[in-house]
């Protein structure tokens, strides 16, 4: 990690005389804080709060810049994520600028009832007077700071590096901070602020892109990509492509070059413990084991039946002797006699013992059938339905009442007898057809299993057509884009729509038939819902498949009959359960370690409209109150970079290039980067606090309250010693 | 509070002898105070700039134009020089090969590459 805060508590606050000024580096980034006249600052740290709550105690705490993330662990921070005092450059959140400013001044030891050094802080360029009055209020008022000034951090570093000769009274300053980034020219010293351009883009965005675009790119590792490792891999690996399109060119094509340029990060990656194939020892345990748990579902079923088959036997018994008493008993004393046993007559009592009997055969499992063959055996109809046959006018009427229930029976019994030989009929047909084909697989095994298979894939293709026009009208998925009305239903339900749209269209003039015969009324069938699903059996084709099927299964061991689901979802599922491999943890950084530095450059990467760092410098010499070419050329043989996003390896012979391409032909163009440009901003404004100058540029609450407003606007910090 | 966050001095102090007004004197506990602060928006709408004369610096004129440059159409997914525009997802792309990817991304992830260049649908 190349950046580290500094936040130990300093112990010396008290040895330094109360005019020694404190100097504030106030970045949206970090925030850096030290003594006037020092080379370093003291305490550095993000310049961010959070206010997550005590997982322990519950109550809400505020934690200043950045830590151990482990230390976090005691803390939920799931409803407040790091909060930052600015929008844009711009201090608008004075509650957390105060948390921020009590860290920095506790951390650097100060102890006493107030803060009694004057305060030098930096300040966007052009800062809006309301955050200027704000910040001197603060300052004031809670801190009981004598003296404040207001300079703006690229100035301090410009000057600092002038000072050092890296740059010339007159140039820019090119300053790429964290949210914005300005271009300052300097004439004779002092920044002129007519001539300043701002971009609202910095390394936040740089930073921000190169997330999104890393977990868009492995959705799978989104947690790792948090703020600080991208920060972190920013700052290792991006870099600034001498032109874009040249070097996306180059990865286009995949030289050796850009290969080289490609870094990966592996993640850790533990591979899946691999899945043996169970033993034979393995096989047979767990083949034991469904045979115990079989053996005692069997065991229970048993037991149950004999339980009920005993039950059954005991009520059996229980009527059959009912039935002998029942014989002894005269016959006027049987009502009385059957009172407590609940049936009423013998009869009742005869028919439930039938039917304990019947249910008893069942229960023990003994074929139905006797029944019906006792039915055949006796089946010469004549003794058994005497009545059928004797014309109706010779009966009484009990007896021809009796006669409808022979007719009734007898059509019954006939019917069943019908079924059963048609069902011995099918069972022949089929043995015969299964010997035929016995014999043609005999006769020439492996054509037979070609043509078998070939039924078998013609076969299920149309069963699956058939269920696909069923269920979903046609064969586009309906992903296809129509989303036509006709296109979702299945083809009954647009038969059904048919039928229902001409039923409304009136028959015309003529005389309305409907409803003459009686073929009409089918149509309300037709129309009703219940339609939808034709489950009239199985199809013939069903059937023949899973006939098919089944055969191939017997006489092919390699033979898997296709499933619904397989069939109906290809490839999506396949690629879901893939197991991840290494390569799935391989983090490849190609074309994004320059395409989000790229953003500097061309700020509509990030839907962002404005001049890139390149074309600023030239709206920034054009902005400049009069035209002075010799000026000009002072200016652009002096430009300073400056700030933490410059920092970008080939920035320089970039900018450089996009400079040149807006100058006139032949115009001096000399690019320096500041010595350090992310602490010389603070260098600069800590050798300025410590000049004796200094003092003339504060002011005081006393004229913070006596001049008003638009005083504060119009103050302005003169940096020239 | 645990030992090591203590030790580490994580947690800011409630109260700092340094200070004139403790926080937990400005801001009370247990009452609602609200939006106490402005948005910049707000901010630079009180600053009332049109009363002032229009060549003098502020923080709204010194923002830079729009650019000039012709702005470089790169491919969403990749990064490479896009010459192609998938009318349906809105995403740019290089070749057939992302083409093919972008048909096959989900909404949301065509929606987030689309907000990275501040082009997504945004439903109010």
């Amino acid at each position: 990690m190349p950046f580290i805060s500094q936040i130990q508590r300093q112990s010396d606050y008290a040895y330094f005389p109360s005019d020694t000024p404190i100097v504030i580096d106030n970045g949206a980034s970090y925030f850096r804080i030290g003594w006037a006249g020092e080379n370093e600052p003291r305490v550095i740290f993000r310049n961010i709060v959070q206010r997550p709550r005590h997982k322990g105690t519950g109550e809400t705490v505020t934690i200043v810049g950045d830590h151990d993330p482990a230390l976090l662990r005691y803390f939920d921070c799931t409803r407040s994520g790091p909060r930052s005092a600015f929008d844009n450059n711009v201090v608008y959140q004075f509650e957390i600028m105060e948390y921020i400013l009590d860290f920095g001044f506790d951390r650097l030891g100060a102890n006493g009832s107030q803060i009694d050094h004057p305060v030098l802080i930096t300040e966007c360029v052009c800062n809006p007077v309301h955050s200027r009055s704000k910040m001197s209020e603060l300052l004031f008022e809670t801190y009981g700071v004598p003296s404040v000034a207001f300079g703006v951090d690229a100035a301090f570093s410009y000057k600092y590096n002038q000072r050092h000769g890296i740059c010339n009274e007159d140039g820019l300053a090119i300053c790429p901070g964290f949210n914005t980034t300005h271009v300052i020219p300097f004439v004779a010293g002092e920044p002129v602020y007519k001539g300043c351009t701002r971009t609202n883009i910095g390394g936040y965005h740089v930073t921000d892109y190169l997330k999104q675009l890393l977990s868009l790119k492995y959705p799978h590792h989104m947690a790792r990509f948090t703020w600080e490792k991208v920060e972190d891999l920013k700052m290792e690996h991006c870099y600034i492509a001498p032109t874009y399109a040249s070097e996306t060119r180059l990865f286009q094509k995949g030289t050796e070059e850009a290969e080289d340029k490609t870094r990966v990060w592996q993640l850790p990656w533990v591979p899946p413990p691999v899945e043996e194939a169970p033993s034979e020892e393995e096989i047979a345990r767990k083949a034991a084991l469904r045979e115990r748990q079989g053996q005692r579902l069997r065991d229970m079923a048993e037991a149950k039946r004999s339980s009920r088959i005993n039950e059954l036997e005991n009520e059996l018994r229980g009527l059959e002797f009912l039935l002998l008493q029942l014989e002894q008993v005269q016959a006027h004393e049987i009502p009385n006699f059957l009172r407590e046993t609940g049936y009423h007559s013998r009869q009742e009592i005869e028919a439930s013992a039938h039917k304990v009997t019947l249910s008893l055969r069942k229960a023990k499992g003994e074929p139905k059938a006797d029944q019906s063959e006792a039915e055949d055996k006796t089946d010469s109809s004549s003794e058994k339905y005497p009545l059928i046959s004797i014309p109706d006018e010779m009966l009484t009427p009990e007896q021809i009442k009796e006669k409808r229930k022979q007719i009734f029976l007898k059509t019954t019994s006939d019917g069943r007898q019908r079924a059963k030989q048609k069902r011995l009929e099918e069972e022949s047909e089929r043995e015969r057809r299964n010997q035929l084909d016995e014999e043609r697989r005999l006769e020439n095994p492996e054509l037979y299993l070609e043509q078998t298979r070939a039924r078998y894939k013609e076969l299920s293709e149309r069963v699956e057509q058939r269920k696909r026009l069923k269920t979903n009208g046609n064969q586009t998925n309906g992903n296809s884009g129509g989303v036509g009305r006709g296109e979702r239903l299945s083809a009954a339900q647009r038969e059904r729509m048919r039928l229902l749209t001409t039923a409304a269209f009136d028959r015309g003039k003529g005389e309305d038939t409907f409803g003459a015969r009686d073929e009409d009324w089918q149509l309300y069938k037709l129309m009703s819902k219940d339609n939808d699903d034709d489950d009239d059996g199985p199809e013939p084709d069903e059937v023949e498949l899973a006939r098919i099927s089944s055969r191939l299964q017997e006489i092919d061991r390699t033979f898997v009959p296709k499933s619904e689901a397989e069939t109906s979802q290809p490839g999506s599922e396949v690629l879901k359960s893939r197991p991840l491999t290494q390569e799935d943890f391989k983090i490849v950084l190609g074309i994004e370690r320059f395409r989000c530095p790229e953003v500097l450059f061309n700020p509509n990467l990030v839907g962002i409209g404005q001049a890139g760092v390149d074309e600023m410098a030239g709206v920034s010499i054009r902005r400049l109150p009069e035209k002075d070419e010799e000026l000009e050329k002072r200016l652009t043989s002096s430009i300073l970079m400056t700030g933490g996003s410059c920092l970008y390896p080939g920035m320089c012979e970039r900018l450089e290039a996009g400079i040149r391409m807006i100058r006139p032909c032949g115009a001096p163009i000399k690019i320096v980067r500041a010595l350090d440009p992310i602490l010389d901003a603070w260098r600069g404004a800590s050798a300025y606090a410590a000049s004796a100058q200094f003092p003339q540029q504060t002011f005081t609450r006393m004229d913070y309250f006596e001049k008003g407003e638009d005083w504060i606007r119009g103050y302005k910090f003169r940096y020239t010693l | 509070m645990e030992s090591e966050v203590v030790e580490a001095e994580l947690v800011l102090p409630t109260h700092l002898s340094f200070k004139k007004v403790q926080m937990y004197e400005k801001y009370p506990k247990g009452q609602s105070r609200g939006r106490h602060w402005k948005h910049l928006k707000q901010i630079l709408q009180a600053e009332n700039l049109q009363n002032y004369p229009p060549d003098e610096p502020n923080y709204v004129n010194i923002e830079s134009p729009p650019s000039m440059h012709p702005s470089v159409k790169i491919c969403d997914i990749t990064g490479l020089e896009a010459p192609y525009h998938d009318p349906r997802t809105n995403l740019r792309y290089a070749n057939t090969e992302v083409f093919k990817q972008i048909r096959a991304l989900p909404n949301e992830y065509v929606q987030r590459y689309l907000a990275l260049r501040n082009a997504a649908v945004v439903l109010k």
